[in-house]
């Protein structure tokens, strides 16, 4: 028992101490100053885009790893869930040293395209779909698993074509999953500091995130900070409430 | 049943051999003093970072000529160490790379005594090997895709913003990525993919070939002042003083000019 409260405390804790130190009165303003603004924009983008990311390839992945049997299967498994225990920083050295300038796929990209992602915000992006990634396909996955695969053969024994199937059948009754994956994921995106800060740096407007901002603000001006930590905390919160019936609950 | 009987014996033993080595632990702090062989006990020196590699020497150094004494590095840019130790974390001596993050604590009542200087150092440009950019002064870092330059509030920010200043030079902040620290502000350059950077000397001449030094001309360079200190909450006053005795006497100053700092005059 006491155990537990002490384990209840140690994480409510820090949260007081952040909700204690916002300054209310000066919140707004200290969220709309140029620097704090250009972050939560940046932040917002980002996150989207790598959320909308993890669902464009994450889907798929869990499909695969859900309905296949192939030689391998756990080691793509195990591989795929390796960013969300991997620390974020290593992570981002990963993918300097493949997609940066001078990587084996980043200098292909410099020399067929021109593109640079290192210290761009595309590099932000990348580097928050590599972290957020996992979380979208482990969801995803247990919900095609959990599958009544019936549902599935009455459609095809309907007639309806493999495609049909997945579009009519399959995606929508894991929908919900599939919504709290891509929230999971946008979540964890929204957060990233290791590997944003190690593979696209820290550059005003075009990769200085909300996480980013909150550490460099600390020495600054900690008052912007707390502000838009309270962000970070809001948005947690936001999620977790939003995945009740799915985790809370149960 | 034998099962937890067997794990609340080996608990106990568990917890008995962990009491031995806190109290043996004790015991050799509390011999802690002069003896023929040097000074006893263990610090903290929060270092600034450009100041890493030279006091890793430094540390070697020392606890050869003090056995019994153990001796951590705690790296980070000056101001989040000065912020550490506002907020009361463990040091014992505090070796900063300006006097403003130093002065900072001094006001607080943080420090034991005055805070000496004893050292200096420069800044230059550094770029990709072999200069791609041909990258020739201040001026041209604004032709530059990204420059990397410490954070503002670190001290290596400071003194680039100041040589900034001083060649009148504006970069657009939108081609500026700010790392944390000197180390971090180098490695934008020998690890990342920054054109170029403002770093330390020192720090640049220890990247090697890692990177081509482009040098910044006498008038718009500035002079970076290292003052070193014991912190006034420190248990181990005299190895602290000790420690930052033997920074600024001769075997100590040798090290620090062999990675190539300035002697403090």
């Amino acid at each position: 028992m006491v155990a537990a409260g002490l384990a209840f405390a140690f994480i409510a804790l820090p949260l007081i101490g952040l909700l204690s130190e916002v300054a209310w009165s000066r919140l707004w303003h200290d969220l709309t100053t140029t620097e704090a603004a250009a972050a939560l924009r940046l932040s917002l983008v980002c996150s989207l885009a790598a959320a909308a990311l993890a669902f464009a390839l994450g889907v798929p992945l869990a499909w695969v790893l859900a309905r296949f049997e192939f030689p391998g299967r756990a080691a793509v498994r195990a591989l795929t869930l390796l960013p969300m225990v991997l620390p974020p920083v290593v992570g981002g050295v990963g993918l300097l040293y493949a997609f940066g300038r001078t990587g084996f796929v980043g200098a292909r990209l410099d020399e067929w395209f021109g593109i640079h992602l290192t210290f761009s915000t595309a590099g932000v992006i990348l580097a928050e779909t590599f972290v957020a990634l996992p979380f979208l396909v482990i969801t995803v996955e247990a919900a095609f698993r959990g599958l009544d695969r019936d549902l599935e053969d009455a459609a095809a024994t309907l007639g309806a074509s493999r495609r049909t199937v997945m579009r009519r059948v399959t995606l929508p009754v894991a929908g919900p999953a599939i919504a709290a994956g891509v929230a999971l994921a946008w979540a964890r995106a929204l957060g990233e500091f290791g590997a944003t800060i190690t593979f696209a740096g820290n550059i005003q407007g075009r990769t200085r995130t909300v996480p980013l901002a909150v550490y460099l603000f600390l020495q600054s001006d900690p008052e912007v900070a707390i502000a838009l930590s309270l962000v970070l905390v809001a948005v947690s919160v936001g999620v977790l409430t939003a995945l009740r019936g799915r985790w809370l609950v149960r | 049943m034998t099962r937890r009987r067997a794990a609340g014996v080996a608990a106990v033993f568990i917890l008995a051999a962990l009491g031995a080595a806190c109290s043996s632990a004790s015991t050799s702090t509390a011999q802690s003093g002069t003896d023929s062989r040097g000074l006893g006990g263990s610090l903290t020196v929060s270092t600034a970072s450009s100041l890493g590699p030279a006091f890793q020497e430094v540390l070697v150094q020392f606890t050869d000529d003090n056995p019994q004494a153990s001796v951590e590095l705690n790296v980070a840019s000056s101001t989040a160490l000065a912020l550490q130790i506002e907020q009361g974390a463990q040091a014992d001596v505090f070796a900063s790379a300006d006097t403003a993050a130093m002065d900072v604590l001094a006001r607080g009542g943080h420090l034991h005594g005055a805070s000496e200087p004893f050292a200096r150092n420069r800044m230059t440009i550094v770029t990709k090997p072999g200069n791609p950019l041909r990258i020739r002064s201040v001026e041209d870092l604004q032709r530059a895709d990204v420059v990397a330059e410490c954070v503002e509030t670190a001290p290596c920010g400071r003194y680039a913003a100041r040589v900034l200043t001083r060649a009148d030079v504006t970069i657009d902040e939108g081609t500026v990525t700010r790392e944390l620290d000197a180390a971090a502000t180098l490695g934008a350059v020998t690890n990342g993919d920054a054109d170029a950077a403002i770093v330390y000397v020192t720090d640049a001449r220890a990247a090697n070939a890692k990177v081509t030094r482009v040098p910044i001309s006498a008038e718009n360079n500035v002079e970076a002042v290292y003052p070193i200190a014991v912190v006034a909450g420190t248990s181990e006053r005299r190895l602290a003083t000790a420690f930052v005795t033997f920074v600024q006497s001769p075997a100590g100053q040798a090290i620090l000019a062999r990675f190539g700092f300035l002697p403090a005059q």
